[in-house]
């Protein structure tokens, strides 16, 4: 039972950074459509943003924390900008491969300045776990899991309870009717994807002090993150918190329960199935079509 | 009002809109008819600015506002209902309600004016947390009407109001729309069904591929033995 508890603690500390990046992209692959395969390279800057603030400049590790997230909005905004508002996401043959460009760009740039050997980013909390009824809480994730949670309760209002955020909604179901009532549309996208990317890289940096950070890591959240995106459905924001933790609790169970060597492999098996018996996601909602 | 002068839009490589010169008086009720392709609906969002005017220029209120972007054209004063409804389908009544008010900050007055507008339309305030894409084409419809209204124009644009509605609901909208102009706001619609046409408005023209090829008052254009025999069945 101990067992279980602590996969359970464990699944969801992880469940609630898979729901952030998985938000992040949900925002802007499932909502905007552009198919970001760039997202999981927002997620390593933020984790070298921590790296580069913290390790080597000896800044206070929340101050890193919150100019990551600065620095990811920043550099999303400038991608949207610079790179995509010309195609503005007529063409998603056009839209992926800059998006892949991006990608490459980003991580062989990371790979030039740090190089490729793995980075650690020390923790501002002890190293010591609480143990509480026989579950180990490192003091660590045990922040991860609470910072995670605010940011996911902060953009949820954000989006579904702000001016800004009904009007992010209102130009992704339809832009003309968007800008005839007045929304600056151009602006809502640059945002839009800025915040995604921002999302991102708060993650990475929250995870920079749990593991290490080396230049693929982007990789694999990446993957992850569009594995979450589909799990929850296209663009629902709830489902792709709820599929972060899905996706999470699937890969700590079936590590503990079937195989460690297969971990990430069980996830995905499950997106498999998802994809096969539901495609349009678990938690999608109904809607009418027309 | 607003004026437009030989303005030409282009789509792709066709000319939807060659030289069409009109004009809208201040209270005025007018039509846009013509038939399927006419260029009517690209005139009005031409005047949006969701079209770019290739050549000639558009006038409101005396300030030129050719080319100018949406999201200012809304704040001179002109609203616009497009064809389609074009309702946000996921979001709900209420915030599609709010979504029309976008360009204003008067918080208390928009307050008042949603207030307002559930009270005109019965039917959205029973749907009032609906996605509006969950309504009949006839409750959308309405809350598209209610949405270019929450601007509080001082010029609305319906475009093909009764398009695919039930015959009660055209109706309907057609009362609506004449209310909507006795209230003070000028109107400028454009409409397939000719024969409602120019018995709600006080002027019309007449748009053949582009081009404006008869205009005068709804009198004057009932009475055209041309558009008797092309547009109101003899």
């Amino acid at each position: 039972m101990d067992q279980f508890l602590q996969h359970l603690v464990n699944g969801t500390v992880l469940g609630a950074t898979y729901a952030l990046l998985g938000i992040g992209l949900t925002l802007i692959f499932g909502i905007m459509k552009v198919v970001n395969f760039a997202h999981g390279e927002l997620y390593a800057f933020g984790a070298y943003v921590a790296y580069a603030l913290v390790s080597l400049l000896q800044m206070d590790y929340f101050v890193a924390l919150v100019l990551a997230a600065g620095l990811g909005l920043l550099l999303g905004a400038a991608i949207e900008f610079l790179l995509l508002r010309r195609c503005r996401l007529e063409n998603i043959d056009e839209v992926m491969l800059i998006m892949i460009g991006v990608m490459i760009i980003m991580q062989n740039a990371e790979l030039l300045a740090w190089g490729g050997v793995a980075k650690v980013v020390p923790t501002p909390f002890p190293q010591e776990s609480i143990i509480v009824g026989g579950i180990y809480l490192s003091p660590t994730r045990l922040f991860v899991l609470g910072a995670a949670i605010v940011l996911l309760l902060a953009f949820y209002l954000v989006i579904e309870r702000s001016r800004l955020g009904l009007a992010m909604r209102a130009t992704f179901q339809d832009e003309d009717a968007a800008r005839i009532v007045g929304v600056n549309v151009s602006r809502i996208y640059t945002l839009t994807f800025g915040l995604g990317s921002s999302l991102a890289a708060i993650t990475g940096a929250l995870l920079a002090p749990v593991f290490v950070v080396t230049p693929t890591m982007g990789d694999l959240a990446s993957l992850k993150a569009f594995a979450i995106v589909i799990l929850g459905g296209l663009g629902n924001i709830r489902g792709a918190a709820l599929g972060g933790f899905a996706l999470a609790l699937i890969e700590e169970f079936g590590a503990a329960y079937i195989s460690t060597a297969y971990r990430d492999a069980i996830g995905f098996l499950v997106i498999l199935v998802v994809m096969i018996a539901r495609p349009q996601g678990l938690f999608a909602a109904k809607e009418r079509v027309g | 009002m607003l004026k437009l002068d030989d303005i030409t839009v282009h789509y792709g490589a066709t000319v939807a809109v060659d030289k069409v010169s009109l004009e809208v008086n201040e209270g005025e009720f007018v039509t846009l008819i013509g038939s399927n392709g006419a260029g009517k609906s690209s005139t009005l969002r031409a005047i949006s600015g969701l079209e770019p005017v290739v050549s000639g220029t558009i006038t409101f209120e005396g300030k030129p506002i050719t080319n100018t972007r949406p999201q200012s054209i809304i704040e001179h004063g002109i609203a616009h209902c497009p064809e389609g409804r074009r309702v946000f389908s996921q979001l709900n009544v209420r915030e599609n309600l709010e979504m029309g008010a976008y360009c204003r900050s008067d918080h208390a007055g928009i307050r008042d004016d949603l207030e307002s507008m559930l009270g005109r339309f019965p039917r959205l305030r029973e749907r009032i947390e609906q996605p509006a894409g969950t309504l009949s084409g006839g409750e959308q419809q309405m809350l598209a009407i209610a949405r270019a209204l929450m601007s509080r124009p001082r010029l609305v644009m319906f475009d093909e109001p009764s398009l695919g509605l039930a015959p009660n609901f055209v109706e309907q909208v057609f009362e609506l729309t004449a209310e909507i102009r006795a209230g003070g706001t000028t109107v400028l619609m454009v409409e397939q069904n000719a024969y409602a046409a120019l018995e709600l408005c006080d002027r019309s023209y007449l748009l053949e591929t582009g081009r404006v090829v008869l205009q005068g008052t709804a009198r004057e254009m009932r009475d055209n033995p041309d558009i008797r025999k092309a547009y109101l069945g003899g």
